[in-house]
């Protein structure tokens, strides 16, 4: 083919069925320079050939498309049907178990209770709703300090919780230390899972499971504080 | 950052989620879906062709995926674990639509009619003409086995070895399967580019007209 020119050849003629017969190996790269040549010589092959790199540049280019938001809803409400989801298991939870153990006698476990039940009325109530990054508690402050409690809370539950803690605090050291061990690092650790869910909830608003393990958490810290107090107050 | 380094990076981070979603976490379970939604869902819908399908399969194929996950153990890419795995579902719902045979070999001279080339028909280059809507409306509508072939190829950037693995047949009839598929392409790409020449004075003249 190379030397020939357009009044060499006929169109569709034997040169143009051979430029066809190579042309597919020219594009993977394996032809010869006689497609080259060819499609330089013949307008209609010339085009062919354009179109054909022109196709494969464009493909190659094609963007991404975006699958619409049912297909995630989808996923994990089957995922959670299958049970493949797991709930999360605060680490809290361990210390249960233990603290179940514990004398429970009468002083203040009135108070404790009532408490307890009056703060889970409220939380319940749907009264809750974190507002802003301002209303977290600081990370690695006091652990069972009055302050840890989130402002973000209904007022009434912050009171009735920093009541509670102000109240154990004031009777932590009549508890034996191995005993204070265990309840510091319970509510250590309640801290901790409450800070994490309130991160949760204020990054993902709409996040129920989120808001669940934060009710949880305000619900175990008051029973763990019902807990201590039933024992302080001995 | 060097892309190397971005690179580890993004591995140690995806591993790290993969071992977090072996456990059950949903937080990343979300994140390995968010990192692979647009790439799974843009080869369902390029290999099918249709939207409601390309949603039922992307599904799927993550469902699948998030299944096995357990099983993963990192010997291969994530992401070519995954890809594989998709294209693997695509092919079996093509399958069991009829709309694919089993093997290639079998349809290459009797799946499609062959594409002819008409020469001295028209020397008008299709460039400047093919964009994004028109090239994917065109591929999907290609016959099933080309567009295959072509979307494994052309779009996903799969080697002609890989797609014979895929698709059972050699590596020969993978190419010969995409040069036809590229050949109808451009077929409907210039059928769109005279259609588009016609419409255009018949406007004017109603413009005119009026």
């Amino acid at each position: 083919m190379p030397g020939e020119d357009c009044r060499q050849f006929e169109v569709g003629g034997a040169a143009c069925q051979q430029f066809d017969r190579h042309l597919a190996a020219y594009l993977e790269g394996e032809g010869g320079p006689e497609v080259l040549a060819h499609a330089q010589k013949c307008a209609y092959c010339g085009t062919l050939l354009a179109d054909m790199l022109q196709i494969r540049s464009a493909s190659r280019h094609l963007p991404l498309e975006e699958p619409p938001a049912r297909v995630w809803a989808n996923i994990r409400a089957a995922l959670q049907g299958e049970g493949i989801l797991r709930e999360q298991v605060p680490a809290w939870y361990g210390w249960f178990p233990r603290l179940a153990f514990l004398p429970r006698p009468v002083p203040l476990g009135a108070f404790a209770c009532l408490a307890l039940l009056g703060l889970t009325l409220l939380i319940t109530s749907g009264g809750f709703e974190p507002n802003s990054a301002r209303d977290l508690p600081s990370p690695g402050g006091t652990v069972i300090a009055a302050g840890a409690i989130s402002p973000g809370l209904d007022e009434a539950m912050a009171r009735t919780l920093r009541d509670m803690e102000n109240a154990y605090l004031s009777r932590e050291n009549f508890l034996e230390p191995a005993v204070k061990t265990v309840y510091r690092r319970s509510l250590e650790s309640l801290d901790a899972n409450i800070q994490e869910s309130l991160t949760y909830c204020q990054r993902e608003p709409g996040n129920t499971l989120a808001q669940k393990y934060l009710v949880n958490a305000y619900k175990s810290k008051a029973e763990v504080l019902a807990s201590a107090l039933e024992l302080g107050g001995r | 950052m060097s892309t190397d380094k971005t690179t580890a990076a993004k591995a140690a981070s995806e591993t790290q989620l993969i071992a977090r979603a072996q456990q059950g976490d949903e937080a990343a379970f979300a994140a390995l879906f968010n990192a692979q939604r647009r790439r799974v869902y843009s080869l369902c819908l390029r290999m099918t062709g249709d939207t409601t399908e390309a949603e039922d399969l992307t599904q799927e194929a993550f469902l699948q995926l998030f299944r096995k996950i357990s099983t993963f153990r990192g010997e291969s890419a994530f992401t070519t674990w995954l890809h594989r795995l998709v294209v693997n579902v695509v092919l079996m719902h093509l399958r069991k639509k009829g709309l694919l045979q089993v093997s290639l070999d079998e349809v290459d001279t009797s799946q499609e009619e062959p594409v002819k080339r008409d020469y001295g028909d028209d020397d008008r280059r299709l460039i400047g003409s093919i964009d994004r809507i028109r090239l994917d409306r065109a591929i999907a509508a290609l016959p099933p086995g080309y567009r295959t072939v072509f979307v494994l190829h052309d779009v996903e950037g799969y080697e002609h070895n890989e797609i014979a693995q895929i698709m059972d047949c050699s590596t020969g009839n993978s190419k010969s399967q995409l040069h036809k598929a590229r050949l109808k392409l451009r077929e409907y790409l210039r059928h769109q580019q005279r259609t588009r020449a016609a419409e255009v004075p018949r406007s004017s003249e109603l413009e005119k007209k009026r």
